[in-house]
């Protein structure tokens, strides 16, 4: 049991990435989320962002840098649409924090796992938009359950391309 | 209290980060009279503010990116541009190659034409059967001025025949092959040919020279030849009909060998050193045109008509002959048996008068002194004895050249 324990996972395996990674692919996720939809015409079921803020969550196993990162992201997100600033940015912040704290616990180097978490974090994220949006804002917003999921789905399936990338990226110790 | 803060910093911070953005989202909302939510049309200054730090992050990226997909695309189209055009200059240029060609096919085959239609025209007047034939190759060597003609043996040709074109001659055959034939040209020293000149009718010897020019030699000297004179085949050599063109005097020069003797240099009318199409001679018979055959024909019948009205003439004259008293005795011989006809009869006028037979007179049954031959001249007029008469055996013929009878015995 001892070997499951936070401490000694966070003791035992801290990634570190380049400065540059740090700056890149946030900005890479914001930008290709801008970006992308425009060639994809309404099949743009994928949320970069929270993909990354997952990720760097997990490896970095830091709840306060997953929520920074996600929460940071989020904003970035909310500023480039005409809603309001921070329903993003609370959802991913919560996020972030999950997989940061999830991290701590769990093996992060499982690729099934990760995925696991980063379709059901997709799912409570959407969650949390559609709740403040609707419920604690009051505000109209048409969503689907179906569209959600699928975004989910595509997350996941960025997430197993994209993870495997990231982890060439870390430096070894 | 620190190992508070230390135990439950990330939910403190979660719940800080929480608090901080629902706070800026409940100063984004407002309430409206109708009770219901809504944002503000007109984004706050901090939130602008951060509106304006995504567009900074995001933007630059974005421009990057869509002019890196402009520049892909216009070199994408300019690759794809460069390959049309690439493979449509090389299209083109294959068609430019072609027409080039077919341009040099088609003028080559209008020039052919033209000579075959000047050669067809030629021979469709010329009177002597033709033969067209086209030169398919040479000797190769300057010293033997022989060329190849795709026609032989099996169309008819035989050696000895005049090669010509319609500009002039050209040689004659010297061998005959199943399907071809070799035609020794005229500039060649072994050649000969007679021709006259067109002006001065003097004639002369054609053969070429060792630079393969044409010369008249055997000539005496005669201030007459001037050069630009035509020069025509004389036809006693029995290979070139007569009158058909050689050329055109050039030049006269002394012969080398002969004091009194010129050789006369020929520029030749035929391009001997261009020759594509040639007309064989096969046969000297005359070959008429159907109008010259037809005006033949017509001849031959007004010919013949003629012929018949004559016969039916001198038939009918002899019948006339019989039946009325004549001039001349039925019972002598025909001076010219073959013309009976001719035999000289009243109101008909003897084709050949110096021809015509003397008519000789009937002697008279009675004889008085009005009887030709009767009285005799003033000079010779002397007394007949009693019982002398005209001699029959002489007929005279009266004076105004009417006939007369003679006193019978």
């Amino acid at each position: 049991m001892s070997a499951l324990s936070a401490d000694y996972r966070h003791d035992l395996g801290i990634h570190h990435y380049p400065v540059l990674i740090y700056a890149m692919t946030p900005l890479a996720a914001l930008v290709l989320q801008a970006l992308l939809p425009r060639f994809l015409h309404g099949y743009a079921w994928f949320d970069l962002p929270l993909v990354v803020t997952v990720y760097f969550a997990l490896v970095r196993r830091d709840p306060i840098q997953g929520m920074l990162m996600g929460g940071s992201l989020g904003i970035f997100e909310d500023a480039l649409t005409h809603h309001a600033i921070g329903v993003n940015g609370i959802a991913k912040t919560v996020a972030g924090f999950l997989a940061g704290s999830v991290g701590v616990r769990i093996d992060v180097e499982n690729h099934t796992i990760r995925l696991m978490l980063t379709f059901l974090l997709s799912l409570l994220c959407s969650a949390i938009y559609v709740f403040i949006y609707r419920i604690l804002l009051g505000l109209e917003l048409e969503w689907s359950w179906l569209a959600e999921l699928m975004k989910a789905v595509g997350n996941s399936a960025i997430a197993a391309v994209l993870f495997p990338l990231l982890d060439r990226t870390q430096i070894k110790e | 209290m620190d190992s508070f803060l230390h135990r439950y910093r990330n939910l403190l911070v979660l719940l800080a980060l929480l608090l901080a953005q629902i706070i800026g989202l409940a100063v984004q909302v407002h309430r409206t009279e109708s009770g219901r939510n809504t944002l503000d049309p007109e984004d706050m200054s901090g939130v602008r503010l951060i509106r304006l730090w995504a567009d900074a992050v995001v933007a630059p990226p974005e421009q990057l990116s869509h002019a890196a997909k402009l520049g892909a695309k216009g070199l994408w189209q300019n690759y794809l541009d460069l390959r049309s055009i690439r493979a449509q200059n090389q299209q083109l240029q294959k068609t430019i190659d072609r027409l080039r060609l077919e341009q040099a096919s088609l003028l080559e085959d209008a020039k052919q034409g033209e000579r075959l239609q000047a050669l067809v025209d030629f021979q469709q007047k010329y009177i002597y059967k033709t033969l067209a034939a086209q030169a398919i190759g040479s000797s190769g060597s300057d010293s033997s001025r022989v060329f190849y003609i795709d026609k032989g043996s099996a169309e008819g040709l035989d050696r000895d025949m005049a090669v010509l074109t319609a500009d002039g001659i050209v040689g004659k055959v010297r061998e005959v092959f199943p399907h071809s034939a070799q035609v020794l040209a005229i500039n060649d020293e072994t050649s000969g040919a007679g021709v006259i000149l067109e002006t001065t009718r003097i004639r002369g010897i054609l053969r070429g020279n060792a630079s393969g020019r044409l010369q008249i030699v055997g000539i005496l000297k005669d201030d007459r030849i001037k050069p630009g004179e035509k020069v025509l085949t004389a036809g006693g050599d029995l290979i070139f009909p007569r009158g058909l063109p050689v050329g055109v005097v050039e030049k006269v020069v002394p012969d080398p060998d002969r004091d009194s003797f010129i050789d006369v240099i020929v520029t030749p009318a035929a391009h001997l050193d261009r020759l594509d199409e040639v007309l064989v001679i096969t046969s000297t018979e005359p070959r008429f045109s159907a109008e010259q055959q037809q005006d033949m024909a017509t001849s031959e019948t007004l010919k013949g008509a003629e012929a018949d009205a004559i016969k039916q003439q001198q038939k009918a004259s002899q019948i006339m002959a019989e039946r009325l008293p004549g001039l001349t005795d039925p019972n002598a011989p025909a001076a010219n048996p073959a013309a009976p006809g001719q035999t000289a009869q009243p109101g008909q006028t003897p084709s050949a008068p110096a021809e015509a037979p003397v008519p000789k007179l009937l002697p008279a049954r009675h004889p008085d002194r009005f009887t030709p031959g009767a009285t005799p001249s003033t000079g010779e007029e002397t007394p007949a004895p009693a019982g002398l008469e005209n001699k029959p055996d002489k007929p005279t013929q009266h004076p105004s050249g009417q006939p007369g009878r003679n006193p019978k015995p």
